[in-house]
């Protein structure tokens, strides 16, 4: 066995919203550093096993570890484990009565009380990182889709995550936009961090993922390196998937 | 039917007594409608609460306040807080307006906290805040600004209704208009009167609710 450390543990999750069965035994594991690319037809519950991660759904049954410790929503504080696994939504989610600066300085200030101004200047590094520093202050109704969803990640890396869950950010997008958030994301992948990405970008999938998984009916049908899910995928389900998206 | 030169003319002569009833209506009315706000504030995170008790409390409440006269309200609570605790006269009935108003302002706040998108509520928490912190920081601002003209028209009620002090014998607008009008047995003439007044201030105030309505739109995403 190769010694990566793993970041995030799935194993037989459930999830069930009344009487439907949303995510069926999902399996899946994430090691440091390695993005993982989550493809599938829409229902299948791609966003539904995100959220769980992130605990915005509570699991039915199963177990999530996060860095190799077992996650008990009744009893953890999950606070702390948000801020160890940051989420970015399809619809940015930004906060409207904040400006630019405010929205990435606000969590840090709230939740880990930090020095103000030490946040300010890693805010600050954090916009040109996205290349919006120019846009610090004014409010995110003004700005583009894309524009847009940069800061929600540099709200979200405010909070110093080790691990970054995605949930379709380029959906929401003009097409002409989502170029600058995949090219956003695909830095942060360099950068090393580990990430769990749902999206229908498959060029994307193909360039920077390190393992794509197929998820069909609320099960990761297959879990393969891009070359092999795209160019020779074992699984007829998913063979069918790609003819149809690609 | 008075005639135009009648009233005319009674509206000027009474002008000088109209003065001080009208600050006390006014006052009635701010003091009724701020401490309203806090109690609805109050009563509306209980109804958005996880707090299963809290929320019995909050229903309850409000079931209460809907489901009696607002008259047999004040009579009770005015009496209650003016010879159980002494609060004073204009005190008593002051929170007995407030707690009428309260159940009114706490379906208010609820409407704006549950407008708020949910999203917002969820970044919050994806960022590793609290749901109180994000309530505090996140959703009131946000819902605070979208109770504003609601709360105007709130404020417009409390206006009209405060003029049933005047049977807690409170000096307030109503009861100088029923004062003049035993003394002389005119009653058209200064009914007719106080009703200008109430009209007259209900339209200032409309006029500025809907200038805040427009701002508050324009400002918005
Ligand atoms: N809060 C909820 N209550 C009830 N059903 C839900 C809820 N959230 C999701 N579902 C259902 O769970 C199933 C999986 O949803 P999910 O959003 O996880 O799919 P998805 O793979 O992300 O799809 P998409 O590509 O459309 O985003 C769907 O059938 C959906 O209707
Ligand atoms: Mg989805």
């Amino acid at each position: 066995m190769e010694d990566k450390q793993v970041m995030i543990r799935v194993q037989n999750l459930k999830k069930s919203f009344g009487q439907v069965e949303v995510l069926k035994d999902v399996t899946l594991e994430v090691a440091k550093g390695e993005v993982v690319v989550l493809i599938g037809a829409s229902g299948s519950g791609k966003s539904t096993l995100i959220r769980c991660i992130n605990f915005l759904e509570i699991k039915n049954g199963g177990d999530i570890l996060i860095e190799g410790k077992s996650i008990d929503p009744k009893k953890d504080d999950l606070t702390k484990v948000r801020q160890k696994v940051g989420m970015v939504f399809q619809h940015f989610n930004l906060f409207p009565h904040k400006t630019v600066l405010e929205n990435v300085m606000e969590a840090p200030l709230i939740a880990k009380k930090a020095d103000k101004e030490q946040t300010k200047q890693e805010a600050l590094q954090l916009l040109q990182k996205v290349g919006l520093s120019e846009k610090a202050d004014v409010y995110p109704s003004s700005l583009s889709g894309g524009q847009k969803q940069r800061v929600a990640i540099a709200r979200s890396l405010a909070m110093k995550p080790e691990i970054m869950l995605f949930d379709e950010p380029t959906s929401a997008l003009d097409p002409e936009l989502v170029g600058e958030v995949l090219e956003t994301m695909k830095q942060l992948a360099q950068d090393g961090m580990t990430m769990i990405i749902v999206t229908h970008e498959m060029g994307f999938a193909k360039e920077v993922a390190d393992w794509v998984a197929f998820m069909n009916q609320g099960k990761i049908v297959e879990m393969a390196r891009p070359e092999e899910i795209f160019n020779n995928p074992k699984e007829e389900r998913t063979r069918e998937f790609l003819n149809r998206v690609l | 039917m008075p005639s135009i030169s009648h009233l005319t003319e009674e509206f000027f002569r009474t002008l000088p007594f109209f003065w001080k009833p009208l600050l006390l209506t006014f006052e009635l009315t701010v003091a009724s409608v701020i401490v309203g706000s806090i109690i609805g504030l109050f009563v509306a995170l209980l109804k958005v609460s996880k707090f299963k008790l809290g929320q019995i409390i909050a229903n309850v409440y409000i079931m209460v306040i809907r489901g009696t006269p607002l008259i047999v309200q004040i009579f009770v609570l005015y009496f209650g807080f003016y010879k159980m605790i002494d609060l004073g006269q204009f005190w008593s009935a002051a929170l007995a307006l407030a707690i009428h108003s309260g159940a009114y302002i706490a379906e208010i706040f609820r409407g704006s906290i549950q407008s708020i998108d949910k999203g917002q509520m969820e970044a919050g928490l994806s960022l590793g805040m609290s749901s109180s912190q994000t309530m505090r920081r996140i959703i009131l601002p946000q819902a605070m600004k979208r109770s504003i003209p609601p709360l105007g028209n709130q404020f417009i009620l409390s206006l009209k209704e405060s003029s049933l002090a005047a049977f807690i014998a409170m000096d307030e607008l109503f009861s100088l208009a029923r004062r003049l009008s035993a003394e002389t047995f005119d009653e058209m003439t200064y009914f007719l009167i106080v009703a200008l007044y109430y009209l007259v201030i209900v339209m200032i105030f409309t006029y500025v609710v809907h200038r805040m309505e427009k701002r508050l739109a324009k400002g918005d995403v």
